[in-house]
């Protein structure tokens, strides 16, 4: 059974933290958005005939594979919620691979400095 | 389900797709610690973009389209939204006005 916990934004972001760092050793984390009315389909309709203003948030949803967890996010509240957001995917997902070219070329340059280093040293020796 | 290579292209895609269908349309993103994979993955149960990569500057990239998505799905798809960022000060941009305009501002370094 599938149980989701809706929670409001701030405990939702803890949580969030939580899931990310008990996947560290194994296991992945899903993040989906959506745009929702969190209301159903009949629902809906019946506000539509009536004429009423559905108003839609964003509903964030977040899963570790065992739990999952929910919240709504308005037009009030998403600038602190998203840079909040952001806060926590920068300082968790630190298992992504920094540029590579500037890598090989480090290493390709100290290749060189080792290689004429032997050279020096080897011309040294013959003369 | 197709695995964009070009993130331009999966961006423009994506938001292509949320336009589409605003209530059916989701924007997911999975992240693996133990291999260091990210995924984003936008569909609406017909058609299924993906993105992978394990390069942490792809990261950077994406917090401006969650940014965008957050927007888009928070204020809804209509409204004329240039807003923001709580932190930052950055100005975050709709997608009210043309791809081309829009593919720039996403891409700039700010």
């Amino acid at each position: 059974m599938v149980v989701q916990v809706r929670l409001q934004p701030d405990p939702f972001l803890n949580e969030l933290t939580n899931m990310f760092e008990r996947t560290t050793e194994k296991g992945s984390v899903w993040v989906t958005l959506k745009h929702s009315s969190d209301k159903s389909k009949v629902q809906r309709n019946k506000m539509k005939t009536c004429g009423e203003k559905i108003e839609y948030r964003c509903l964030v949803r977040a899963t570790d594979g065992k739990k999952t967890i929910s919240t709504l996010v308005g037009p009030k509240d998403h600038q602190r919620f998203q840079a909040s957001y952001a806060t926590i995917l920068k300082a968790r997902m630190t298992a992504l691979r920094k540029r590579e070219r500037k890598d090989k070329r480090k290493a390709a340059d100290s290749d060189k400095k080792e290689d004429s280093k032997i050279r020096s040293t080897a011309s040294k020796t013959t003369n | 389900m197709v695995y964009i290579t070009s993130w331009d292209d999966f961006v423009e895609k994506s938001v292509q797709l949320f336009r589409a269908d605003p209530e059916k349309t989701r924007y997911g993103m999975k992240y693996r610690h133990c291999d260091g994979k990210l995924v984003l993955k936008v569909t609406d149960d017909r058609e299924c973009i993906k993105f992978k990569t394990d390069q942490a500057q792809d990261a950077k990239k994406m917090e401006k389209l969650n940014n965008i998505f957050f927007t888009l799905m928070a204020r809804g798809p209509e409204g004329n939204i240039v807003s923001r960022d709580y932190f930052t000060n950055q100005l975050i941009y709709p997608m009210q006005m043309s791809p081309f305009i829009y593919l720039f501002l996403v891409n700039r370094d700010v």
